[in-house]
């Protein structure tokens, strides 16, 4: 009898509260809690079809007719590349409309992990933007979220080899490469002039002659060359890369003891902070405010990373850009290399693949228009028919007069492609925790043997 | 004897009164939070990359003590929550006393400024300590123009200073906002007892001890069951602050699991296991405070 | 008191609110500064307000995101108000052994990091079809051991006396959680609104997993949208920021003197 009431009272309190439809949100749960259930849902019906369940109608498939849902970053940037797309791809298939949602990177990969993993990829995008570093990771985790390009009739030769290396597993394509992240040595040529250098004593030259350099601007301005954040390896990892070496070998099994690029890599850089040519500085933030104020003579990074500089706007025509140093007594060694960047990938979840396989092949894939429609933004191909454009050899006055844009293509055609690897981040953070205590004075070896088994470990599962 | 058996049905109907009162409540936190969790406990006897999973037994829970940079995490975590859980409670105590006089002016205005920076949003807490600590920052500036300091030093990457940081910024940001809970329990104190114990001589300081702290007890309670929770949980310093750095030193637990879950190639069988050392050790914690400070008497 | 300790107690507290507002005097005075002078350092108030504002709205729908975060976080607040209470007063009058073993239960549930139980919550929400919704934002934090736990604690010093006699009157259970509990612990339930709105203004991983559509972005993602740029606005973000901080703060300035000014007396 007791318990009789106590469930009459239980099940009516819950019919009672606002919330009692909260049962049925344990649909795998429990039985309880049919009443309310329509109340609910007939009000959220409206808004949740146009976002998670995308493309009602999979009716024509190459017509170029429908809707395409898409997530990216940055509106300056990756939004209007991918708004100007849809312009280009309009004009041939009017019917097309794309649906832009802007969504930062983590917010993506915390989106994607959360729908891969809960088995219900209902809720993803038809195309989304995925960080270049994420891509090995994302497609061996989640097999079943990035759809195979390989034979979508986008033509993937025409990309950057470096660039396209990101985004092929298994020897398929899953990403159709977009934004350059060729690396470029930016220098202050009013400081270097103090020290009676010019932009051409940095082109072309070794690691070794970088520090030479730096040691007589920081004498002759007092500024460092260059700042770089501490405990992030965004340097380290270009270094690698120019010499065309990674984190792991070709079977995926790490390769950081024994790896002698690696070594020299790390004994490079504490040579740079020891003498006082490199900085470290804590924070993103702190990185960017050391260049735009002037503490700092340059720096070496993604080309992405001029559209920053440009926002100090009293020092145009005080920039110059040129390759990175190259490293010393290694076999391989280039001045090129690549940071950053990312690549549009197309998921399962698209209801219409020929469509967007379609709209890609056209567009990021074919169309010098698109890439010159974007070029304002700082957005840089990696698509070389792009780079031939009139557009691309357009001097920039911000960096003295330099066509900077055709330069960068050209830096990006070199890059030396490496292996990515499934476990980068893991990697990238114990190496970062290894040279961290080496500029501490640890002892290089036993800290590389860490970093070794720390990556091990993590793989080990 | 049928009075005793209607005093029976009486408490019987507030006993059942009660469950009703409490069932809403209750249930939601069935439905939301245990059903997830428990889905997350057998999660955490399964391994795998992404969202291939095999079970595994008990593997993630003796893997967790194999793994250095979760080790680290641990002693992290419980060096902030032994520093900054009493300083922190002890000095929005001191504060919400102060700010509990009558006679006080301008109440209204410093309360509403020490409750401010936990308005604050994230990002730009995250912004302003990172540049208020920066080597060229105001602190150095200061420091450095005081003579305290010879040159500028690099606060969030040496060790020591960069946990310091941390906690400064943890008690910056919460001190505020538990001094809520006790302005709004002094509430239910009459303040003639204050007027009672002045009469008798008593020193503000011995009232503070004799009356403010035992009348406040269930809410000094509450307060430091929730901060033992958020700080053994503490995520949002760690991942803007310093990142979890120099080399992990000042990485917390929950940082670690994130990372596991978002950030590395994730294995959720392994975070599950991980987080639910940290619902053990929370637990233990709740449970000695609950045997110490939840007495009705 | 004598002068000197009163001098002493306002110059505490002034040094004391200065150290809180310090950072938040920054954050105004960045939101008028140009990106570039933010991030050197510049302290003082610039000209740059209005550029500023002018470059957010053309970039980011605030109008849209406060509408949405508003919705959310008053529903939200409300309804957990309204549950946790009756909960918190269920557990603490009519307290047995079994009732405080629930509630000890209870409090498990915020003892494991959100990240552990996100992934299956997600599920239920979503096959649920309650994405992009205010349901979906409301559920899963609409009843939190935290606040079923304050009110526990606060109903300890609801005077018993009352409650008997107000049962001699004749009055209901729920009547006298509605006429006689809820008058009398307001200062309880400002500080709980207080909190629980900040927390749901404020929250975000949640939201983030499951708004995947613009239109129900909330302002802290357009915030997080801000700073993922390859270049990041600073005078704009710190702006957007301060948009952010605003609500709560009238919040908290508005409830203030109903949780922290004498009320008690009002029952008798």
């Amino acid at each position: 009898m007791k318990r009789k009431i106590l469930a009459a009272l239980l099940a009516s309190t819950m019919i009672l509260s606002l919330v009692g439809c909260g049962g049925n949100g344990g649909a795998a749960s429990t039985d309880s809690a049919a009443p309310t259930e329509d109340a609910a849902p007939a009000e959220d019906a409206a808004p949740a079809d146009d976002a998670a369940a995308p493309a009602d109608d999979a009716a024509a498939s190459t017509s170029g007719a429908g809707e395409l849902t898409v997530w990216c970053w940055d509106p300056a940037f990756n939004l209007n590349a991918m708004y100007e797309a849809e312009k280009v791809y309009q004009k041939d298939h009017p019917d097309f409309k794309l649906n832009v949602v802007e969504t930062p990177w983590d917010d993506i990969q915390t989106k994607i992990t959360t729908a891969a993993t809960s088995g219900d990829l209902s809720t993803l995008p038809d195309i989304f933007l995925m960080q270049d570093n994420a891509f090995q990771k994302n497609v061996i985790s989640f097999p079943d979220v990035c759809a195979d390009l390989t034979n979508s009739g986008i033509d993937f030769s025409q990309f950057a080899a470096g660039k396209t290396a990101y985004s092929v597993i298994d020897g398929k394509n899953y990403g159709v490469p977009f934004d350059n992240g060729a690396v470029v040595a930016c220098y202050r040529t009013d400081y270097l002039e103090q020290a009676g250098l010019t932009v051409d004593d940095f082109t072309d030259i070794t690691f070794d002659q970088y520090l030479e350099n730096g040691k007589k601007v920081l004498e002759a301005t007092g500024k460092p060359l260059i700042s770089m954040q501490a405990g992030e390896c965004d340097l380290i990892m270009m270094m690698m890369q120019s010499a065309g070496s990674s984190l792991f070998n070709e079977d995926g099994t790490a390769n950081i003891v024994g790896n002698d690029t690696l070594k020299t890599v790390m004994e490079t850089y504490k040579s740079l902070k020891d003498a006082g040519v490199l900085v470290e500085v804590n924070s993103w933030d702190e990185y960017v405010g050391s260049i735009v104020s002037g503490d700092v003579a340059g720096t070496i990074n993604g080309c992405w990373i001029m559209a920053s500089i440009q926002t100090a706007e009293d020092q145009s025509g005080n920039w110059a850009i040129t390759n990175m140093p190259s490293l010393v007594g290694v076999s391989g060694a280039t001045n090129y290399s690549n940071n950053g960047g990312s690549s549009w990938a197309v998921t399962t979840n698209c209801k219409d693949q020929a469509l967007a396989a379609d709209f890609l092949a056209s567009t990021f894939a074919g169309s010098t228009e698109l890439y010159d429609n974007i070029l304002p933004s700082g957005a840089l191909a990696t698509w070389a028919p792009a780079g031939d454009s009139d557009a691309y050899g357009a001097p920039s006055d911000f960096f003295g007069g330099d066509a900077v844009s055709a330069k960068i293509v050209d830096f990006s055609t070199k890059v030396p492609s490496n292996i990515t690897g499934v476990y980068y981040y893991e990697a990238r953070n114990a190496v970062a925790t290894a040279i961290t205590n080496y500029i501490n004075g640890a002892d290089i070896d036993a800290e590389m043997q860490t970093a070794a088994d720390t990556v091990n470990f993590n793989m080990g599962q | 004897m049928s009075k005793s058996s209607k005093k029976l049905t009486l408490s019987k109907k507030h006993n059942l009164t009660g469950w009703a009162f409490l069932a809403p409540g209750a249930i939601l936190i069935l439905i939301m939070s245990f059903i997830p969790m428990i889905r997350a406990l057998l999660l955490s006897f399964q391994s795998g990359v992404g969202a291939q999973m095999k079970p595994c037994g008990i593997m993630n829970y003796t893997r967790m003590f194999k793994d250095t940079v979760f080790i680290q995490s641990i002693k992290n975590t419980f060096f902030y929550l032994i520093i900054q859980v009493p300083v922190m409670l002890i000095f929005a105590l001191i504060l919400a006393s102060i700010l509990n006089n009558k006679d006080l002016k301008f109440k209204g205005l410093f309360r509403t400024m020490i409750f401010l920076p936990c308005a604050t949003s994230l990002v730009a807490y995250a912004i302003i300590f990172r540049s208020l600590f920066a080597n060229n920052g105001l602190v150095n500036l200061v420091l450095v123009n005081l003579g305290i300091l010879d040159q500028p030093y690099s606060f969030l990457t040496n060790t020591t200073s960069a946990r310091i940081v941390i906690i400064i910024a943890l008690l910056w940001r919460w001190t505020g906002y538990n001094m809520v809970f006790y302005l709004s329990g002094l509430q239910n104190i009459e303040y003639s007892i204050y007027e009672a114990a002045k009469i008798d001589g008593a020193s503000a300081v011995q009232s503070f001890f004799r009356i403010t702290v035992p009348l406040l007890k269930p809410t000094i309670l509450l307060t430091a069951i929730m901060s033992t929770n958020g700080t053994l949980q503490l995520f949002d310093e760690s991942v803007n602050l310093t990142n979890g750095g120099p080399a992990n030193t000042s990485i917390t637990m929950s940082h670690y699991i994130y990372d596991m879950s978002f950030k590395y190639v994730p294995n959720f069988g392994y975070s599950a296991a991980m987080s639910f050392l940290i619902l053990i050790l929370v637990a233990i914690l709740a449970f000695l405070q609950m045997k110490v400070g939840d007495k009705r008497d | 008191m004598t002068k000197a300790k009163k001098f002493g107690m306002y110059l505490f507290l002034c040094i004391v609110s200065f150290i809180s507002v310090f950072p938040l005097y920054w954050m105004v005075s960045a939101a008028t500064n140009k990106s570039a002078e933010v991030i050197s350092g510049r302290l003082v108030p610039g000209t740059y307000f209005i550029e500023n504002l002018k470059n957010l709205l053309a970039t980011q729908n605030i109008g849209r995101a406060l509408g949405n975060s508003f919705k959310y976080s008053i529903i939200l607040t409300l309804v957990s108000l309204v549950v946790c209470s009756l909960a918190g007063y269920g557990f603490e009058i009519y307290h047995d052994k079994a009732k405080d073993t629930v509630m000890s239960i209870i409090l498990l549930a915020m003892m494991v990091p959100f990240v552990a139980t996100m992934i299956p919550l997600f599920q239920m929400v979503s096959k649920a079809g309650w994405l992009n919704t205010t349901i979906g934002f409301i559920l899963p934090t609409v009843s939190t051991p935290f606040l079923i736990m304050m009110f526990r604690q606060s109903a300890r010093s609801f005077p018993h006396d009352i409650m008997e006699a107000a049962r001699i009157d004749g009055l209901s259970e729920l009547r006298i959680f509605f006429q006689m509990f809820m008058p009398t612990m307001r200062s309880t339930y400002a500080a709980a609104m207080t909190i629980t709105f900040m927390n749901a203004w404020n929250s975000y991983l949640w939201p983030k997993v499951i708004m995947t559509d613009t239109t129900s972005q909330t302002m802290p993602m357009v915030v997080a949208n801000l700073t993922e740029g390859y270049v990041t606005d600073y005078g704009m973000l710190m702006l957007a920021v301060l948009i952010c901080t605003l609500p709560t703060a009238i919040v908290f300035f508005c409830l203030q003197n109903a949780f922290a000014e004498g009320i008690t007396g009002a029952v008798k």
